[in-house]
């Protein structure tokens, strides 16, 4: 049975990284500045959570060469640090969404 | 999942192995926390440990075709050509991260070349060798175990085959064939990674004809089966490792180290016997092997990076990465190394799919791109030095430095910029020694030359592979030597 409420009405979002044979920045730390900026907005699950309603893969670079495997929610990438913020605002305009069951 | 280790849980698991090393002529008795040989042993627990890393996960980890688990890339048989890339990326990153040989590669390439070949033989012959091994790939597989890939022999006197050897011994051989196996002995030679290594797995050196047949022969045993005895080899530098500090070692964490494995009549069962004889398919196997080892020096392009950083680095703690010729042999570093990558993927994006199910590189470009590798670490060593100065060689050591007497010279002597402290100058021209000349240039130059063949093999390979008569052909028809279907 699937949950895909969040905790408190939180949306949930799987966490893949590529593999980072090239990384053009700190993935893991840009990922550690994404949490705290969604504290509390956003639960994060595992990428293969079928819980998940949407997935984030942090690329190091423009390749973006991971694969989401098999996910039936929207799959999202960031390859650069610069689209962090982009991808924030996006996540808050779903937030609402998610909340109201929408 | 199947048991991915992390690299603590592998380095419990190499104590239990009861090995028989010699170095500097005495018996190493605790191989594990020698502190000659432990560095190469964190490069390759750095292999398991990433496997553990989300960040790293995507390549470091994959799917078993026989299990349907998550295992180390390190124990994969390549399903598709996305999963030969994904080799090449891996080892550039763990290049990246260790800047040594993480001597884990060469058991992944025996693997996946004993899949397509004891296929390939149990066609012809009807054997069972794909079956067995099968079987064995998924001990290794579930396991999570470092298998060193052993090809080469001594090889004696090069003008001979092994049977016409003076001494039979100089190429691998079967001595003794019994009912439930057979009894081994001769030598391989240069094995990377052997000490750290589980399982050893050993292939025929060169292509055999029928007179060679007892030396056609490929199996794999537990690495301290009784009857097998590690000489390591000592590297440049290798000393600095014994002397209680440790700047002067360049690289503070990892290494790797090559060794002399000796086969006195050992036996192998034969549920661990995958050739047996069947000289045949030796050629198949060396090039198959070989092609797999050609795609992954990937792991120079990671070193590479590592090198460039450091030039970059002494660049500006010289005051000098803003003139033009330092900025530009920069570029040309990067350019070079780059160049390398390009080979690795391509040979890994033009792979195919073999009858056995297993996914093999374009040979001929894998074998461009090692010969690359046989040429552009060098100059990109070359480059790091001309940007380093002579100090690399000539600056005193970590106890002068730290000396009460003189200690206060080196520190003046050698400053640079004011918010530049001399020991960290040191530190990066001791990380660029180690590369170009210590004991990491064992793994970064002189195996970029001659690991997984020295550079003539491989201009024997691209001399048959390449496609001369077609070239010539188009050639011909565009002079008008030959007619052909150009618009007039």
């Amino acid at each position: 049975m699937r949950n895909r409420e969040g905790r408190s009405g939180q949306l949930k979002v799987g966490l893949k990284y590529c593999g980072g044979c090239r990384a053009g920045y700190d993935r893991v730390g840009l990922v550690a500045c994404l949490k705290e900026r969604l504290a509390g907005e956003i639960e994060w699950v595992a990428a293969d959570s079928e819980d998940a309603e949407a997935l984030l893969i942090v690329c190091g670079c423009k390749t973006a060469c991971a694969e989401p495997g098999i996910v039936d929610c929207p799959v999202h990438r960031i390859s650069a640090p610069e689209e962090g913020e982009q991808w924030i605002a996006k996540m808050r305009r779903r937030i609402p969404q998610a909340r109201s069951g929408l | 999942m199947g048991k991915l280790m992390n690299a603590r849980e592998y380095e419990e698991s190499l104590r239990k192995l009861k090995l028989n090393v010699y170095m500097f002529g005495k018996k190493v008795e605790n191989v594990v926390d020698d502190p000659i040989i432990r560095p190469s042993m964190n490069a390759v627990a750095a292999t398991y440990e990433f496997a553990h890393k989300p960040e790293y996960e995507d390549l470091m980890t994959a799917t078993s075709h026989i299990t349907g688990k998550k295992i180390n890339r390190f124990t994969h048989i390549h399903q598709s050509t996305e999963d030969l890339v994904k080799k090449s990326k891996m080892g550039r990153l763990l290049g990246s991260k260790t800047a040594c040989c993480f001597q884990r590669c060469v058991g992944m390439d025996a693997l996946n070349a004993l899949s397509i070949v004891t296929h390939a033989v149990d066609q012809k012959h009807g054997t069972g060798y794909n079956k067995r091994f099968l079987t064995y790939l998924e001990y290794v597989q579930e396991n999570d175990l470092v298998c060193d890939g052993a090809m080469t022999d001594p090889k004696g006197d090069r003008s001979q085959p092994p049977h016409r050897q003076p001494d039979p011994d100089m190429f691998l051989h079967v001595v003794e064939e019994r009912r439930d196996g057979i009894v081994v002995r001769g030598s391989k030679a240069h094995q990377t990674g052997a000490v750290n290594s589980h399982e050893i797995i050993v292939m025929p050196t060169i292509s055999m004809r029928e007179e060679d047949k007892d030396y056609a022969v490929a199996f794999a045993l537990p690495s301290d089966t009784e009857g097998i005895t590690y000489i390591m080899g000592r590297q440049s530098c290798d000393t600095r490792k014994l002397e209680g500090m440790t700047l002067d070692r360049g690289n503070l964490f990892y290494g790797g180290h090559e060794a002399l494995v000796v086969f006195e009549n050992v036996f192998v069962p034969w549920d661990r016997v995958f050739m047996y004889r069947e000289f045949d398919f030796t050629t198949q196997l060396v090039e198959s092997f070989s092609a797999y080892h050609r795609q992954s020096y990937a792991c120079k392009v990671g070193v590479g990076d590592v090198l460039i950083g450091a030039s970059q680095t002494i660049a500006e703690y010289n005051g000098a990465e803003k003139a033009s010729h330092v900025k530009d042999k920069i570029v040309e570093m990067n350019h070079l190394n780059e160049t390398l990558f390009c080979g690795c993927l391509a040979c890994a994006s033009e792979g195919h799919r073999e009858e056995s199910g297993t996914y093999m590189v374009d040979v001929l470009l894998a074998n461009v791109h090692k010969q690359n590798v046989t040429r552009l670490p060098y100059e990109i060593a070359r480059i790091a030095q001309d940007i380093a100065g002579g100090l690399m060689v000539t600056c005193p050591s970590e106890a002068d430095l730290n000396s009460s007497a003189v200690g206060k010279w080196v520190q003046k002597y050698y400053r640079t910029k004011s918010d530049v402290p001399t020991e960290h100058r040191i530190r990066i021209l001791r990380l660029i020694e180690n590369i170009t000349l210590g004991t990491a240039a064992v793994g970064y130059l002189t195996e970029s030359m001659h690991g997984a063949g020295s550079p003539q093999a491989q201009r024997i390979m691209i001399s048959r592979l390449v496609n001369m008569k077609q070239k010539q052909k188009i050639a011909k028809q565009l002079c008008g030597i030959e007619k052909g279907d150009q618009v007039s």
